[in-house]
């Protein structure tokens, strides 16, 4: 049904098209919605010889088994569109197209969630280098979420940081190359981009490390001993110690300090890592960046792999990600046996994801229940919260739904406006700790309500979803309620709101009014809850 | 969402229905609007905040006659005995109606830590813990769930610091309200963002909100999941559009005479606005004057300059804090309202070579009054040449006695996630001889 729908639009479209052809926003439409036609010849299954293909597969198998063992059987699966949505906001940053759907809709219902999955992740079909650059500027994003905490300060453009997390993800570098660079710092000028946002500091780019990297806070050990662990001064400034010679000339000296000691409260300390008996003599940060990132240090791959399962999932295996020296054994267990995979296969970030992503865990319904915990407050039961978006996910999306224009061409593009950023950053101001977490106030309610991004969308003159789909005459009016949703929420309707909706629409009697009742039921469906969150 | 064990499913639609449309006003939104100014209870504060840091010698703790007193003169107050400095005239003649501290000793000399400082009452140390700042604890404590405003408005803020609710969510954060001008010479327009809504008409979001309900019901779980956060957010926002803020931001309602006995510029209408925002229930507003017309947000910042440049701010302040004080005692608002004056810190008892004064946080000036502070007093003292410091004031101190000041228990915690953390630092007491 609903894929004789969207042919329906697309006929209805070409019909404006020929009848109006010199209408240049109507040739736009017509390329948007039927952008998809030629995805078809992604076959289902091709790539299966891709090894990253494979290893995902087998991985997520071995999720669902071993998964299964340590928290019993998953929650049921849920739907096939809701799925297709996840995936779009999780992999891409923003909801699929209309079109997109219905390509997803028309492949084969036994295969199709890992067939859309390895379309995202592995970037097949005919969209495949527009998937591989939203692909990575994602999770570039994401990432620089993990590295940079809200309110962190720095008062720096953290643009730069995800401008250098996106290009090693486009090239598909090894986890472990990516964070050992930026732990090393060997191109002084390239690769410090990280080290500048922690205000060039090497004790906050201590604690920025060993949080983001090994799960360890250790900046409570900057000033006292660690209450709850056995973290010691020395070992917060013994990491220090390795970025001393980038960090500000000390008081009273007219030279950097020398990698290796670095001196606080009258205490010099020396450079070391974080357990393990260094054997070398010469102390060096490519010697802080190999232990760190060595597949043997169990640390390093059971935080990488805890951060990138609570990126899609919600919720970490380990639910305190930046305490994962807090974990037993026991409650490590699965994460632990998922990092050595990861570990001995040279970490692969697209096959960990594409992996989560097919495993049952990822594709169960969510909840919002709470579960029960042990003594230690530690959830024991497998949990899959809703997610909230973050802020460019929330745009990125508005723009996909509303098919605002994207090119930098046109003036109207919001993206280049500067109108992206202004909403980016009024959304930004209250963002959740995890993505679990949904942090937003009224301000962000009130740019989403009454903001012009939102006046455009639901006026009918500026809005091309809205004119695509009220000037298809061969839609009724359920359809374009239909369209509208699928657009904005990628679900159909449900009964009762199809038919709260026509009625609304049906109240009043001008054609004027009648448009205008389409604007506010947009105005809705953007303006749900389901819109800014990911279920 | 809460309605649900009320009604039925069947029912839930039939309401939603019904205000489709205009046809029924009663349906949705809380009619708050319509019950103009609901009776307030509770107490208010009013945060009156100077960032840069303001000369203690040049507004309450002046020494003339001392070689570092400059040429700043004191003039009598209200109170026999009591002196200020000659910028404050207005002030002055209220002194009987507030309390000065001229013995804070607060350590940090940085503005961004001495900021974080004074408005979260902890010393930053890079712990983990995201501090919320005064405001946000006490519309968490203060706040009313029906409000039509939010519990904690902020206008004309400049912060150096990135500070905010921290741990106790956006829910606490402050709506900010900024001038559309920047120039304090043109009459302040102090608005908020985004709150008329698409296309003017308030009657279409009538429609809004009930088509919203039609999709929120499909997705309605129980528990305190996002999606009934949402929720909460949404009906928060929804009702400030609905009654514009309680009419809270039409300054044109005011008399004339008022609004000009407040001053013209940013910081004097936004103390009337802090007024009709505490008549309208919010629990904490914070008024920062942070440009006089001197450039920047560090309005008080006089490494050069300072006794001019002083005097320009207090002519600012001067009307603005003495017109606040007179609208709520005539308003019978007084007592139950805080009025609270301070900056990070306060400046250096020496003049420097560019007629300036310089960070100096060991014996600084604050002053408070209304809800819960016994007047007309001055608490410690700083001696002849502003160095020697009596009956010294630390910031948890400081914070005791203002939450005790309005009714809120200083010794009592707040949850951070499975963590307590003391309202105030190092368990500190009121200073009793300042509270009634």
């Amino acid at each position: 049904m609903f894929a004789s729908e969207m042919h329906r639009i697309i006929e209805s479209t070409i019909g404006i098209f020929v009848r109006a052809c010199c209408s240049l926003l109507m040739a736009v439409v017509l390329v948007v919605l039927s952008s998809g036609l030629d995805a078809r010849s992604d076959e289902p299954g091709a790539g299966v010889s891709d090894p990253r293909v494979l290893v995902s597969r087998d991985w997520a198998d071995w999720l669902n088994k071993e998964g299964r063992r340590f928290w019993g059987e998953p929650p049921e699966p849920c739907d096939d569109l809701l799925l297709a949505r996840r995936l779009y906001l999780d992999l891409l940053g923003r909801v699929p197209s209309v079109a997109e759907m219905r390509d997803y809709v028309a492949l084969d219902p036994s295969t199709r969630r890992s067939t859309l999955i390895d379309q995202l992740v592995f970037h097949r079909g005919a969209r495949a280098d527009d998937y591989k650059r939203t692909f990575s500027d994602h999770w570039a994003r994401q990432w620089r979420r993990v590295m940079l905490l809200p309110n962190s300060q720095s008062g720096m453009n953290p643009g730069e940081l995800e401008g250098w997390l996106s290009q090693k993800f486009s090239r598909d570098d090894g986890f472990d190359l990516i964070m050992a660079s930026l732990v090393e710092i060997r191109d002084a000028s390239r690769d410090n981009v990280y080290f500048r946002l922690s205000q060039s500091s090497p004790a906050t780019y201590a604690a920025n490390v060993s949080r983001v990297m090994l799960g360890v806070r250790l900046e409570c050990a900057q000033c006292h001993d660690h209450p709850f662990t056995d973290w010691k001064q020395a070992d917060f400034w013994g990491l220090a110690a390795f970025y001393s010679d980038l960090g500000a000339i000390p008081q009273g000296s007219t030279a950097p300090a020398k990698l290796g000691t670095i001196e606080n409260g009258g205490v010099k300390y020396v450079a070391k890592v974080l357990w393990e008996e260094s054997k070398e003599t010469a102390v060096s940060r490519s010697h802080l960046a190999n232990w760190l990132t060595a597949p043997k240090n169990r640390q390093f791959a059971a935080v990488s792999v805890n951060r990138f399962w609570q990126l899609l999932v919600g919720r970490g295996m380990y639910a305190s990600v930046d305490d994962l020296d807090l974990a037993s054994p026991q409650q490590r267990a699965l994460l632990d046996g998922l990092a050595v995979h990861f570990a001995e296969s040279k970490f692969p970030v697209r096959s960990l994801i594409a992996a989560i992503c097919k495993s049952d865990w990822y594709q169960s319904i969510a909840s919002s229940v709470n579960l029960p915990t042990d003594s230690d407050g530690d959830s024991v039961a497998f949990h899959r919260p809703v997610k909230s978006l973050s802020p460019e996910q929330v745009f990125d999306s508005l723009e996909q739904a509303l098919m605002l224009p994207i090119s930098r061409l046109d003036p109207s593009s919001a993206r280049w406006t500067g109108e992206r950023m202004q909403v980016v950053a009024r959304l930004g101001e209250a963002v959740g700790k995890s993505p679990d977490e949904y942090a937003s106030g009224i301000p962000q309610a009130l740019v989403m309500m009454n903001g012009k991004l939102t006046a455009d969308a639901i006026d009918v003159e500026n809005s091309r979803l809205l004119r695509a789909t009220l000037d298809s005459p061969f839609m009724s009016a359920a359809d374009r309620i239909d369209t509208l949703c699928m657009a904005t929420l990628s679900r159909h309707p449900t009964n009762e709101e199809t038919s709260a909706f026509v009625a609304y629409i049906q109240k009043v009697v001008s054609v004027d009014e009648k448009r205008r009742a389409h604007g506010e039921i947009l105005w809705a469906l953007v303006n749900s809850p389901e819109f800014v969150l990911c279920r | 969402m809460v309605t649900n064990s009320v009604f039925s499913r069947r029912e839930m639609m039939r309401i939603a229905m019904a205000s489709i449309g205009g046809a029924s006003l009663s349906g949705w939104l809380p009619r708050l609007a319509k019950a103009a100014c609901h009776a307030r209870s509770a107490k208010s504060c009013i945060l009156l905040w100077m960032p840069g840091g303001p000369s203690q010698l040049e507004t309450l703790d002046p020494k003339p006659g001392r070689p570092n007193g400059g040429p700043t003169q004191s003039v009598s107050t209200s109170v026999p005995g009591i002196h200020i400095a000659e910028n404050l005239p207005k002030v002055a003649a209220q002194m009987k109606d507030f309390s000065i501290v001229r013995s804070m000793q607060t350590g940090e000399g940085d503005h961004g830590r001495a900021t974080q400082l004074m408005l979260t009452g902890y010393k930053p140390t890079g712990a983990p813990i995201e501090y919320p700042v005064l405001g946000s604890m006490v519309a968490q404590r203060l706040h009313d769930e029906k409000s039509e405003l939010p519990s904690f408005v902020s206008i004309a803020p400049f912060r150096l610091a990135d500070l905010g609710s921290g741990f106790l969510g956006a829910k606490f954060s402050p709506l900010l309200v900024s001038g559309a001008s920047n120039d304090p010479n043109t009459r302040a327009n102090l608005t908020v963002e985004n709150l008329s809504p698409i296309g003017g008409e308030l009657a279409r979001m009538q429609d809004r909100a009930s088509l919203l309900k039609v999709i929120r019901h499909s997705t309605a779980t129980a528990g305190e999941g996002s999606i009934s956060k949402h929720a909460a957010v949404y009906d928060q926002a929804l009702r400030m559009v609905d009654s514009q803020g309680g009419g809270a931001f039409r300054l044109d309602e005011e008399d004339d005479v008022l609004r000009d006995a407040y001053g013209r510029n940013r910081f004097g209408q936004g103390c009337l606005l802090a007024r009709r925002l505490v008549e309208r229930g919010v629990p904490f507003v914070e008024v920062a004057l942070s440009d006089a017309g001197n450039g920047g947000g560090l309005s008080w910042d006089t490494h050069a300059d300072n006794f001019k440049t002083v005097k320009t701010i207090c002519d600012v302040l001067d009307p603005a804090w003495s017109s606040l004080i007179n609208d709520l005692k005539v308003r019978g608002m007084y007592e139950s309202t805080l009025v609270i004056w301070m900056g990070e810190f306060g400046r250096t008892p020496k003049v420097n070579a560019t007629s300036g004064r310089d960070h100096y946080p060991d014996g600084w000036s604050m002053a408070m009054g209304g809800a819960g502070i016994k007047p007309g007093q001055v608490y410690g003292s700083t001696g002849r040449d502003g160095t020697d410091v009596s009956n010294p004031v630390n910031t948890p101190q400081l914070f005791a006695t203002i939450l005790k000041a309005l009714d809120i228990n200083p010794a009592s915690s707040n949850q951070a996630g499975d963590r307590p953390i003391p309202l105030v630092d190092d368990h500190a007491s009121p200073i009793s001889e300042l509270l009634v």
